[in-house]
């Protein structure tokens, strides 16, 4: 194996890929929203308080009470006031159904609603009055303005949650779904690249010429490589650009505990990258056009699909399944399935070690497999080659 | 002479057909070889298998008198009968790339392709896409492509097809500097009366087997025929000579292939009887006859 030529031919990958019009437009869009997002949301206005608008009738209340109960809301509901003095029965349960008003208080008290009662500013109602009527009934009693506001402290009350959801419970989520969806995007888009690099060579037979001076599988590697590199790339200048639009504009919180998860991500979509960018140029091997492409690739989605799914699953459910764990180990959907089990923490050192090796073992194994099938299909034209012709290459067996 | 490049005994099946059935070549250093054939007689198999693109069930191929091997295949320089290119590259970056891929260091690999591309006449044209280029420019940019890196051993498959007579004079000139460098020069081609002006050797080829192998007069003295050509002076008699068969001839001019065992001057003699003779020649038939016999036996 000449790393020179491997050199070569992913650097002349990187060049051709990157001068392409698709690939620059799909960056820069890329660019331009990971920067956009967080400049948009700094220069957003607050959007207000977000509190539920609730409009109250008063039919003969007086404006203490009025007071009292825009005081008990504050906090927790929009409340106006809406004076329906001297109105009768007829007019106020007019005003209900008209949706003028959401409630109504009336003297006795009564509180009036069109239909369904709203608990929380009933709740906030019945507070006042109740207040009100300690008040009074305190006052009877002889009760000093001390003794009474003593008595109108409430109760402390405090909460405790057996499953507590917290902050790093969002954080973990994030997570996951960054990791599972970019080792679920990334790879296949770039893996299809490599797929058309593939059928370009072959189709231009410009790989008739190419195998005159390189091996088959010292071209693999330096295509698998060159455009494992554009994806990096790519990645890097978008995070990049996001990460430096998130530092000017600190439009958004990001939590610090983020970065220690970047790692697993990382070596997630590099993984995913060699094994998947193998695959689908073996699979370029076997057709010579590419209206063909389609029907070669589709095998190829199932343990994509499958790794999404489960993944998406382990992200809210259980992430320790035993099929979570076997598809952990398994190469092909190891690299959506780390990152989330890595970020909940649902996976052993041990696991991640293994399931890691073997994706290094079965990238290499691929590579191997590859570059075998790659010296006969490469040159092959015509119908594509089929899969049992395929496993027989594989073996190490020739075409007729 | 050298040993240069032989194939010999090359057999190869493609399933139940079967391309080669016992191909020989040879071509000597600083030669230029014509490889000639009809459509499927298995002149691409043949350099295909030479190249080490298609393995061959029987037959071996040296180059020096050593079996051919990956070292010595990096020193050949090959246009493909499809060209092959990539659409996106530019041209110096292409002729460039594939001289470093052939093991030049980046320096020369520019430094040459430069050369080679002014040598080709597309010097203004390297910052073009391939795909950007004109059929016959685009074989221009293979030409430099297969001679980037120096080869010892050129295998040019239909090299002169879609090319202008521009294109063609430049890339006859370039093969035959070629061969006074003493590089063996092999190329396959349909246009005979080109491979009759420039292969010093030529192989023929039909159904998988070689017909015949030789220097073009060789293989025009061998010929069982003879071509008869006969001036008239005034209008042509109704004359033919017996076992012949009429050629197409210009005004004035009659034509006969005629068996090579035919006594010369009796054809003279029964011509000057028939009719007023001005010029008369009788010498072996041209390459084109030449094969036309060989392919259809």
């Amino acid at each position: 194996m000449s790393w020179r030529l491997v050199r070569e031919v992913a650097w002349r990958e990187i060049v051709t890929r990157a001068r392409t019009k698709a690939f620059r437009l799909i960056t820069g869009i890329l660019v331009v929203v990971s920067i956009a997002v967080p400049i948009i949301t700094a220069l957003l206005p607050d959007g207000g308080d977000d509190l539920r608008d609730v409009t109250i009738g008063l039919v003969d209340v007086d404006q203490a009470t009025e007071e009292q109960i825009s005081a008990f809301a504050a906090g927790s509901l929009n409340v106006t006031f809406n004076d329906l003095t001297g109105s009768t029965v007829e007019q106020v349960d007019q005003a209900l159904s008209d949706g003028e008003i959401d409630l109504a208080l009336e003297p006795g008290p009564t509180l009036v609603w069109n239909r369904a009662t709203d608990f929380e500013i009933a709740n906030i109602v019945y507070s006042v009055l109740q207040q009100q009527e300690v008040l009074v009934k305190g006052r009877a009693l002889g009760l000093d303005q001390t003794a009474i506001a003593e008595l109108l402290t409430p109760a402390v009350l405090q909460e405790r949650f057996a499953d507590e959801a917290d902050e790093s419970d969002e954080l973990v989520a994030t997570v996951a779904s960054i990791g599972l969806m970019a080792a679920f995007i990334i790879p296949q888009v770039f893996g299809q690249l490599a797929l058309l690099s593939v059928v370009e060579e072959k189709s231009t037979r410009v790989i008739e010429v190419l195998l005159n001076h390189i091996r088959p599988r010292t071209l693999l590697l330096g295509k698998v490589i060159g455009i494992g590199v554009l994806a990096v790339v790519q990645l890097v200048v978008v995070v990049g650009g996001m990460i430096a639009a998130l530092a000017l504009t600190n439009a958004i919180d990001v939590p610090a505990a983020i970065w220690r998860f970047v790692p697993i991500i990382l070596v997630s979509i590099l993984g995913g990258l060699a094994i998947y960018n193998t695959l689908f140029a073996l699979l370029g091997s076997l057709i010579s056009r590419q209206e063909d492409a389609s029907q070669v690739m589709l095998p190829i989605f199932i343990p994509i699909m499958a790794g999404l799914f489960v993944g998406q699953a382990a992200i809210i459910g259980n992430a320790e399944t035993t099929l979570m764990k076997a598809l952990t180990l398994f190469p092909l959907t190891a690299p959506m399935l780390l990152p989330v089990r890595v970020a909940r923490d649902a996976i052993a050192p041990w696991e991640v070690g293994l399931s890691l090796a073997l994706l290094v073992l079965g990238v290499w194994l691929l590579i191997r497999i590859a570059g075998r099938v790659y010296e006969f299909t490469l040159l092959h034209t015509g119908s594509p080659v089929s899969w049992s012709q395929l496993a027989r290459l594989s073996r190490g067996a020739a075409l007729d | 002479m050298t040993d240069g490049l032989r194939a010999t005994g090359l057999h190869k099946s493609f399933g139940d057909v079967a391309a080669l059935r016992g191909i020989d070549l040879e071509v000597p250093r600083g030669q230029l070889s014509g490889f000639l054939g009809p459509n499927g007689a298995g002149k691409t198999t043949t350099m295909r298998g030479i190249l080490g693109l298609v393995a061959m069930d029987a037959g071996k191929v040296t180059w020096e008198g050593h079996p051919i091997g990956e070292d010595d295949r990096r020193h050949i320089g090959y246009m493909p009968q499809e060209r092959g290119l990539y659409p996106r590259m530019k041209v110096h970056e292409h002729i460039a790339y594939m001289g470093r891929l052939a093991g030049l260091d980046r320096t020369t690999a520019s430094r040459r392709a430069s050369e080679w591309a002014e040598r080709v006449g597309l010097s203004d044209r390297g910052d073009d896409l391939i795909q950007e280029l004109s059929t016959g420019n685009q074989q221009r940019v293979q030409l430099a492509v297969a001679l980037v890196h120096e080869p010892v051993l050129m295998i040019l498959d239909e090299p002169f097809a879609g090319l202008d007579p521009i294109a063609v004079a430049t890339l006859s000139e370039v093969m035959a500097e070629q061969v006074a460098r003493n590089v063996s020069v092999v190329f396959s081609s349909h246009q005979l009366e080109l491979v009759q002006d420039l292969a010093e050797q030529v192989t023929i080829v039909a159904a998988g087997e070689t017909q015949a192998t030789g220097t073009v007069s060789e293989l025009r003295s061998r010929s069982p025929n003879r071509l008869l050509e006969i001036q008239w002076n005034g209008t042509i008699p109704d004359w033919s000579p017996p076992d012949s068969e009429p050629r197409e001839a210009p005004a004035g001019v009659s034509r006969f292939v005629v068996p090579a065992a035919t006594d010369a001057g009796a054809l003279v003699a029964s011509a000057a009887a028939a009719g007023r003779v001005s010029a008369i020649s009788f010498e072996p038939p041209g390459l084109d006859e030449v094969f036309l016999e060989l392919v259809s036996q």
